[in-house]
């Protein structure tokens, strides 16, 4: 819709030193003229103005000067009463002269409504306008399909559908706003008690929206296989517009929100829609908050005199005695210091009672070059460490071909999906034998309500999750070792790496 | 099944060996400057943060979107031997005014999200001159922006400060310099360990009031209380100095670390840490043949203080009284005879009495040796190192 210039005047009584009055003035018109009550003399402003709270005492002058300020700016009609006889030309003005809400005022009091009603709005997206929008879109659909339906209904069901993606349209501003303004905030108590709603909110409504989407998209292109231009037309039609109403422009106004309704859901362009932008925008909402909310929490927990401390501690180094002193400040305020410790070990330190004194005990092995060139060798060292070393080092690499015939194994046995047990054939002893342990570990724990049991290895790399499908079929896994005969499980095991799960495989 | 099952638990028991090393060496540990030791820590995380809850009393806070790991280190009893260090090749320790310049730019980081290097010393330029004690800082000088810089420097190493765009470095020549850095706010509160800030402190004793532990009850402490100081207190020493002497902890301590528990305790938690324990007479020291957990090495070839040591100790180890500076010089000089290449930084006239100097300062952070007075005394844990012919030695290759 394009930008209409605004009559300069129509906000006038919004602004400046007397904004309160006037707006009290409009709105005890604005309630008159709700109730049917064409005009108001100054008495009935008067009075009503009182009853509505504003208790400020306005002289008869005063009030008739604003009424008359009110009618210059065009928002008040001034209406001549002739009913009476009139004896003084005090009267006559007091009595006379009604004044009446014009177009201008109505929209001015309704705009400043408007107004305080969008400062004072906390922002939320309301799920329950996503099934508004889903629900109209289905019942224009059907109304289209059936040939005899009525043009007003069809009219109305446009207008509600355009008044619901109006407030989705808003209450995505207004949360937006809201967030930033969250997020700007530095009182944590506020944010603390805010948070966890606007988390849960957030992530309700993408949950939401995630589920109500393909619906909305399904029900517009069944929309748009009828003819958007039609159903346009037809409502034009029920909407039955007065002689005066400029219908081209009634038109193009559905279209402009038929085409923003499309933004939303399903872009004719093949461009993202926003309802996905929302989507993403939000998740990285929730992230920010929780990661708001941890810094919040921390700095509460015991430092928000961070910057105290670091200013008290400045003092202290400052005025602190000796050097040695200093580091001893830092070492106990920081703790930040490595540890230190010996390298040098006895080869069997079993062998020394712990009542022997050191100079009694057995020397650890020093580097010989160290005390003649000052240097450590950096090459293997006598036949009898160099065994140890081999046999370390043979060790290590058992150790390390182990775990290598290990990974092997997960990867062999990773379904990256939900297979049956009589799948696995073929698997070589070593592999069984995981295979059977995982099985065991997830036979021995106990199955959810949907018959499910899981478990995972020791080490939480591997995850396995057992169902018995119950349809009394067998698994028989032949393998070099024998055969394994048992119910046919549905099996789904997976590689777990950093809490996330990998398709292994 | 059971060669798998081994498996595992080997595989946990040699990451929680290197993780507690690994923390013991560097309380703070960042994805960005150690991506493999924070991967393990973090993957090890609940292990290892109650195994240093138990056995020390210490807090381990692992972040792992934000990418780091703090061990909140807590003493109590404080040694001088570990200072804050400038990121230079000297490696020097802070004096006074980076230490209180450090403390200065923290707090005035915590105020928001980015500032700039110049922002930043305007910053602190303002604050120091408000306060009573704290001396003015004057970003004209050149001295005083080496000092700033290296300050900059050790909160980048520790991860608090990250220049987005510019170098720290550029600051030292002109104060006009360009960086803008983004701040850790949290990171940078963490680094504060002591469990009392010392803004709350009344006046007094700061280490002690700083250190005080409430979970420990004081005065009134009940048994449980009293045994989990005790636990914690031998531990702490145990798992970060080089040597715990029973002739330095206090009789209640001496008595729980000798007592069968507290063997066993020291004994299992050090097991667990991938450390030997040895246990002497007078004493006990934890062995860890990775040096991973430890900031330095001895004996070691890493520079000529750490020679000289060695050498020195064979003459402090036959003199019960100790010996003076000047008696070692001897001992310094025939180092620097013995090597004439690699010594040049002691070749001026007080060449051996600074040699003399660095490697009792290299044997004193080893508790190895003590200062008593003018005289240096060898400590029992010096003759690990020390050759006495005759006497027995574990490789028998205790070369004469």
């Amino acid at each position: 819709m394009a930008t209409q210039r605004v009559p300069p005047d129509v906000f006038r009584f919004a602004v400046g030193a007397q904004a309160e009055s006037y707006s009290a003035i409009l709105r005890a018109f604005a309630d008159a003229a709700q109730r049917w009550e064409g005009s108001l003399g100054i008495d009935d402003v008067r009075d009503r103005v009182r009853a509505s709270g504003w208790l400020d005492a306005l002289g008869d002058g005063d009030l008739a000067e604003r009424l008359k300020k009110l009618a210059e700016w065009g928002l008040l009609d001034v209406v001549q009463h002739h009913a009476e006889d009139y004896r003084t030309a005090a009267e006559y003005e007091r009595r006379n002269l009604h004044y009446a809400l014009t177009k201008a005022g109505a929209a001015a009091w309704s705009g400043l409504r408007h107004a305080m009603a969008s400062f004072d709005e906390t922002g939320a997206l309301p799920t329950a306008v996503l099934d508004a929008i889903a629900d109209r879109l289905a019942e224009i659909a059907a109304l289209l399909a059936e040939p005899g339906s009525a043009d007003r209904r069809l009219c109305a069901a446009v207008h509600e559908l355009e008044g619901h993606l109006e407030s989705l349209r808003t209450g995505t501003a207004h949360f937006h706003a809201e967030l930033r303004r969250l997020q700007r905030s530095d009182d944590p108590g506020e944010f603390d008690e805010v948070k966890a709603a606007t988390v849960a909110h957030l992530q309700e409504f993408t949950t939401d929206l995630d589920q109500r989407r393909p619906a909305i998209s399904a029900a517009l292109a069944e929309v748009e296989a009828h003819g958007v231009a039609d159903l346009h037309r037809r409502a034009l039609r029920g909407a039955d517009l007065p002689p005066t109403a400029d219908e081209r422009d009634w038109l193009e106004r559905r279209a402009a929100s038929w085409g923003t309704l499309r933004d939303w859901f399903r872009p004719a362009d093949g461009s993202p829609p926003r309802a996905e932008l929302l989507r993403a925008a939000a998740r990285g909402i929730v992230g920010e908050l929780l990661r708001e909310l941890e810094r919040i929490t921390e700095a509460r927990s015991g430092s928000s005199s961070a910057a105290a401390d670091f200013r008290e501690l400045a003092r202290w180094f400052t005025t602190a005695d000796r050097d040695e002193d200093l580091h001893r400040l830092w070492s106990a305020a920081f703790g930040l210091g490595p540890a230190r410790h010996a390298h040098l070990a006895h080869e069997d330190p079993e062998l020394v009672a712990p009542a022997t004194p050191w100079t009694r005990a057995p020397r650890v092995r020093v580097s010989a070059l160290l005390r003649s060139g000052g240097r450590v060798e950096r090459f293997g060292s006598t036949g009898k460490v160099r065994d140890v070393a081999q046999l370390a080092a043979l060790r290590a690499a058992r150790a390390r071909q182990e775990r290598a015939e290990l990974d092997a194994a997960w990867q062999r046995l990773a379904t990256g999906g939900e297979v049956r047990l009589s799948s696995f054939t073929g698997l070589e002893p070593g592999v069984l034998d995981r295979l059977l342990d995982l099985l065991g570990r997830a036979l021995a724990s106990r199955a959810d309500d949907a018959g499910v049991r899981r478990a995972r290895t020791g080490d939480g790399r591997v995850e396995i999750e057992l169902s018995d499908p119950a349809d009394g079929r067998t698994a028989e896994l032949r393998t070099e070792r024998g055969t394994l005969c048992g119910p046919d499980f549905a099996v789904h095991v997976r590689l777990v790496a950093d809490g996330a799960v990998e398709a292994g495989g | 099944m059971s060669n798998l099952a081994n498996q595992l638990v080997i595989a946990e028991r040699a990451d929680l060996a290197r993780g507690i090393r690994l923390l013991l060496g560097s309380p703070l540990i960042r994805a960005a400057t150690d991506p493999d030791g924070f991967d393990l820590v973090r993957r090890r995380a609940d292990t290892l943060a109650s195994w240093f809850d138990h056995h020390c009393g210490w807090a381990l806070v692992v972040e792992p979107r934000q990418g780091y790991a703090r061990l909140a280190k807590v003493r109590s009893d404080p040694d001088a031997s570990r200072p804050a260090r400038r990121d230079r090749g000297s490696r020097a320790p802070f004096d006074r005014r980076r230490y209180a310049l450090f403390c200065v730019a923290a707090a005035e980081l915590l105020g928001g999200p980015a500032t700039t290097v110049g922002l930043l010393a305007d910053r602190v330029a303002q604050a120091t001159a408000a306060d009573p004690v704290l001396p003015g800082f004057d970003p004209a000088l050149r001295a005083e922006r080496m000092a700033f810089v290296d300050v900059l420097r050790a909160l980048e190493g520790f991860g608090a400060l990250e220049p987005v765009d510019g170098s720290t470095e550029d600051y030292t020549d002109s104060a006009g310099a360009k960086v803008l850095y983004r701040v850790d706010a949290t990171l940078l509160v963490r680094l504060l360990a002591a469990p009392n800030g010392p803004s709350r402190l009344p006046d007094g004793d700061r280490l002690a009031g700083m250190l005080a532990e409430p979970r420990y009850g004081g005065a009134g402490a009940t048994d449980v209380q009293r045994a989990l100081r005790l636990r914690h207190s031998v531990l702490r020493k145990l798992f970060d100095d080089p040597v715990v002497y029973w002739a330095d902890l206090t009789a209640e301590q001496r008595e729980w670390a000798t007592s069968r528990t507290g063997r066993e305790n020291m004994r299992k938690a050090a097991e667990q840490g991938g450390f030997a324990v040895e246990e002497r007479a007078e004493g006990v020291l934890l062995v860890d043949p990775e040096s991973l957990a430890t900031d330095g090495r001895f004996p070691d070839d890493g520079d000529n203080a750490k020679v000289a040591a060695l050498h020195l100790l064979d003459s402090l180890g036959a003199s019960r009284a100790g010996l003076t500076a000047d008696q070692l010089r001897e001992d310094a000089e025939s180092v620097l005879d013995r090597s004439p290449g690699s010594a040049r930084t002691y070749r001026y006239s007080d060449g051996p009495a600074r040699l003399v100097a660095d490697a009792v300062a290299v044997l004193v952070d080893f508790g190895l040796a003590r200062r008593d007075g003018e005289r240096i005394v060898a400590l029992p844990a010096a003759a690990r190192y020390t050759i006495v012919s005759g006497s027995p030695d574990s490789a028998g290759g205790n070369p004469s």
